[in-house]
């Protein structure tokens, strides 16, 4: 490519007599030549009405038809790409009317956030033109309007003002009869960040029969609203996030092509122990084949209840047993209950649920709390452990309860490790060493928490053992 | 999983917006993308998350974003145009409990029509559904591989209990399937964007700026991607976008099947409920009760070949899926040649391998009726899924 020749030569306006849009569409081209920018360098994006049609005016350029609204956001992809592409200086633009830039407002607040290298041009002729001059959220006060039959009554938007506000770097406001409105689009286009101007023009079809007296009226429209025209006062260029994105991952790149598999569990566990049987045979395991052995452990947010549990989880991989564990939090995750489900056996788990819990470990009021809620203890069996902490305030459960005082000697944070040392004392389904791969992959802090939670847990089973409630 | 899966597969863009269940693909791809070459980032919504990576799509890169149903439910004008302009992107679905906001740290298998029937025109949008941790990388890199060949969205359609749920995998037994890049133009000769000679053709691709001119756009076009009123060419057109899927249907066919020879019934699901299911296939055997099992991992394009194949011989066929209405059952129902067809369906919590096994033992006797495990559940249904038919299956 690399043509300079931008509007077709023989270009067949798709426009109404005398609407703005055909002037925009012939400054945005000798923009364009003034800028000498190579064809295929640049995306024209269009968005849905007849602002749309500019794209079978320019033969050359690439051009991609949106829909309503989301021609910002596509172009702000196709920018966000130039981040992790080999940089080829792609200007995409945006052509998009009064209508599409309300609706996809959220997407033109977002692109001036990030400082996207694109530009905006909003074609605000105040009113939906295609389909027959209704409305927009441009529409001046008072205007007729096929659905503002009495006169609009809402104030319009200043979108510069509002884009302003989200740290713009660019805004201009013009008419589509300025004669240099074609430097201002090429300053746009050459400004390396977001810019945006709207460019106020009349729908013949629509607007100005009933709303517009003759000559400056379009001026009077402008005035009236308080617009400033010309480029606005913004912050000082800063760098787009394209930029930002390369400086900040210079750092931390590594070879494109990671060996697949580098990582295997889904929560950034390294891999998972040989899943040999060797481990289980030593470790008087009491589950059955058939059925795995389902433990729920409650407690209260922020006290380590779901991490106490993967650690069981990875305790027990490194036995050579396969693990799920399910959590479950109210949605404000940082308050109430806390809850792990687990299920642990020597095959692989089909069923990750459960319909009645083998073990149950409480160790706080919200832990036991949401047990009785959620149905828990009603599915409870009599031959189902618990072991609780003696604070609890609750009623008899089905099953075999062991009552410690885990919160007070082990601490609330502790105190979930604490049970389930406590618990492993009395049903030896791990062996001790099974914790040993766990200890050594935390951090030397952690480590010395979890062995002293561990500790407590231990020596309550062997100075009480089984304190039955 | 899902994360690994992308990143095994090439994704290079990931636009992200929070939901439960499926912030962490959104966190996971925040914290790795740009480590191997990719952009990850945070949209304002997710309407902007799927517009961002069909942007960065047309500039060539491969893309991802991941949500759940109601920021699915927004994302259908951008996957009808991803659908439309054949712009190649993948959409992690990790269902929830429905409707609207429903219960966002509950699972469910609710959105099976909403994932597949979004589109003005019922195309068929291919989606594929893993039951495990193992299975979301698999089919992850499926729906990768399968999005860049036909140039079309493709979802993968998980839910809280696959998406959360922490479980171990052996690395080396993982298919790890070699990566499809998408057919690109010759960058040096202009072509027209959506040329085929084939109706069921996938045109080659070129990025928007590259070096040859291209012309995308959502609109019924021709073949240069011109905007057009429906002429035979545009018409041919929309219909490529169909057949480009089904000719290849039977490649994208993945189930898992256990067939018993003298089983009188098959029992089918997908997804999470698959694992109760080939658990509660097990559990019949062992009562002396023959069943076949078949876990369907692509829900669409239907696996119809695989799954007549498996209902060959038995007379009853049993769908287990969390939801009320039978989704997926009622698409299997044209299928099935006049077999019994039931229904275990629950909703608010996992459909259990005892709650199959009762069913399909009571239905299995001299019961015409299904058993319906849920407390919630309508009346039995043992007909034909009439409303579901209306709505186009």
């Amino acid at each position: 490519m690399g043509n300079t020749t931008y509007l077709a030569a023989d270009a067949k306006f798709p426009y109404c007599r005398g609407c703005g849009h055909a002037l925009v569409v012939r400054q945005l081209s000798r923009a364009l030549e003034g800028l000498s920018l190579p064809s295929h360098s640049v995306v024209l994006t269009t968005d849905i009405g007849c602002v749309g049609l500019a794209d079978s005016l320019f033969p050359y350029l690439h051009t991609v038809h949106t829909t309503h609204g989301r021609s910002t956001a596509m172009a702000i992809g196709m920018a966000l790409a130039e981040a992790v592409l080999p940089a080829s200086g792609l200007k995409p633009i945006v052509m998009i009317g009064d209508g599409g830039a309300m609706i996809g407002l959220l997407h033109l607040v977002h692109a001036a956030q990030l400082n996207v290298d694109i530009t905006v041009l909003v074609h605000n002729n105040f009113l939906f033109g295609m389909t027959g001059g209704q409305h927009s959220a441009f529409t001046p006060l008072d205007w007729s309007t096929s659905t503002t039959p009495d006169g609009n009554r809402i104030p319009p938007l200043d979108l510069l003002a509002l884009l302003r506000a989200a740290h713009a770097g660019f805004l201009a406001r013009h008419f589509a009869t300025d004669s240099n409105l074609n430097a201002v689009i090429a300053d746009a286009i050459a400004y390396p960040g977001f810019s945006l101007v709207e460019i106020l023009e009349i729908c013949t079809g629509y607007g100005g029969l009933k709303n517009l007296s003759k000559g400056a009226a379009l001026h009077e429209v402008a005035a009236r609203q308080g617009y400033s025209i010309g480029r606005l006062e913004t912050e000082q260029l800063r760098p787009t996030f394209a930029h930002l994105y390369r400086r900040d991952i210079e750092s931390k790149r590594t070879p494109l092509l990671v060996k697949e598999g580098c990582r295997v569990n889904a929560r950034d566990e390294s891999r998972p122990a040989q899943l040999q049987n060797e481990g289980a045979a030593d470790s008087r395991i009491k589950i059955q084949d058939s059925k795995p052995l389902h433990i729920v452990i409650a407690g209260t947010a922020g006290e380590r209840v779901q991490s106490s549990a993967a650690l069981l989880c990875r305790a027990a991989l490194s036995a050579g047993l396969y693990t799920t564990q399910k959590n479950d939090n109210p949605v404000t995750q940082g308050s109430g209950f806390s809850l792990s489900e687990i299920c642990l056996g020597p095959r692989p788990i089909q069923f990750t649920g459960m319909e009645s819990a083998d073990v149950v470990i409480a160790v706080s009021q919200d832990g036991w709390n949401e047990l009785t809620t959620n149905g828990t203890l009603r599915a409870l069996t009599p031959g189902s452990l618990l072991i609780l902490d003696s604070e609890l305030e609750m009623e008899s459960p089905a099953g075999r309860v062991l009552r410690q005082p885990f919160r007070r000697d082990a601490t609330p944070k502790r105190a979930t490790l604490a049970a389930i040392a406590f618990w492993l004392a009395n049903e030896p389904v791990l062996p001790h060493a099974a914790w040993n791969s766990v200890l050594v992959s935390l951090p030397m802090e952690r480590r010395t928490d979890v062995l002293e939670a561990l500790g407590v847990g231990s020596n309550l089973a062997r100075q009480g053992g089984a304190c039955a409630a | 999983m899902v994360a690994e899966g992308a990143l095994a597969a090439g994704c290079r863009f990931f636009a992200g917006y929070p939901i439960t269940p499926a912030s962490e693909i959104y966190e996971v791809m925040m914290r790795e993308l740009a480590g191997r070459g990719g952009l990850a980032l945070s949209a304002p919504d997710e309407i902007s998350s799927l517009c961002y990576c069909v942007g960065a799509s047309l500039r060539g890169l491969k893309a991802m974003t991941a949500t759940s149903g109601p920021g699915w439910a927004l994302m259908s004008e951008t996957v009808q145009y991803a659908l439309m302009s054949e712009t190649p992107v993948v959409i992690a679905l990790v269902q929830r409990l429905g409707p609207s906001t429903g219960g966002a740290t509950h699972g469910a298998q609710g959105d099976v029509f909403l994932a597949e029937f979004c589109t003005s025109g019922g195309y068929t949008i291919p989606v594929f559904a893993p039951s495990n941790a193992a299975e979301c990388y698999e089919l992850t890199r499926q729906a990768f591989n399968w999005s860049e060949r036909l140039r079309t969205p493709v979802v993968l359609l998980s839910d809280k209990e696959v998406g959360m749920t922490t479980e171990p995998i052996d690395d080396d037994a993982l298919a790890k399937p070699a990566n499809f890049e998408r057919t690109w133009g010759d960058s040096h000769a202009p072509f027209a964007a959506y040329d085929i000679e084939r109706v069921e053709d996938v045109p080659c691709f070129g990025p928007a700026g590259g070096e040859v001119k291209v012309t995308v756009t959502g609109s019924a076009h021709d073949r240069q991607g011109h905007l057009k009123k429906p002429s035979s060419e545009v018409v041919e057109l929309l219909v490529h976008l169909q057949r480009k899927i089904e000719a290849h249907a039977a490649d994208m066919a993945l189930v898992s099947s256990d067939l018993d020879p003298e089983a009188s019934c098959l029992l089918v699901s997908y997804g999470i409920t698959a694992r109760a299911a080939r658990q509660a296939a097990g559990m019949l055997r062992q009562q002396g009760f023959p069943v076949s099992f078949l876990q369907i991992q692509t829900l669409f394009p239907v696996p119809a070949e695989a799954i007549q194949r498996a209902a060959a011989g038995t007379r009853t066929v049993f769908v287990a899926e969390e939801n009320l209405t039978g989704q997926y059952r009622a698409v299997l129902a044209p299928l099935l040649n006049g077999r019994r067809l039931l229904g275990i369906n629950k909703i608010g919590s996992m459909i259990s391998p005892s709650e199959i096994v009762r069913a399909i033992r009571r239905a299995g006797g001299t019961i015409p009726r299904c058993d319906w495990p849920c407390e919630y559940s309508p009346d039995a249904e043992d007909r034909e899924p009439s409303r579901a038919r209306k709505a186009g299956v």
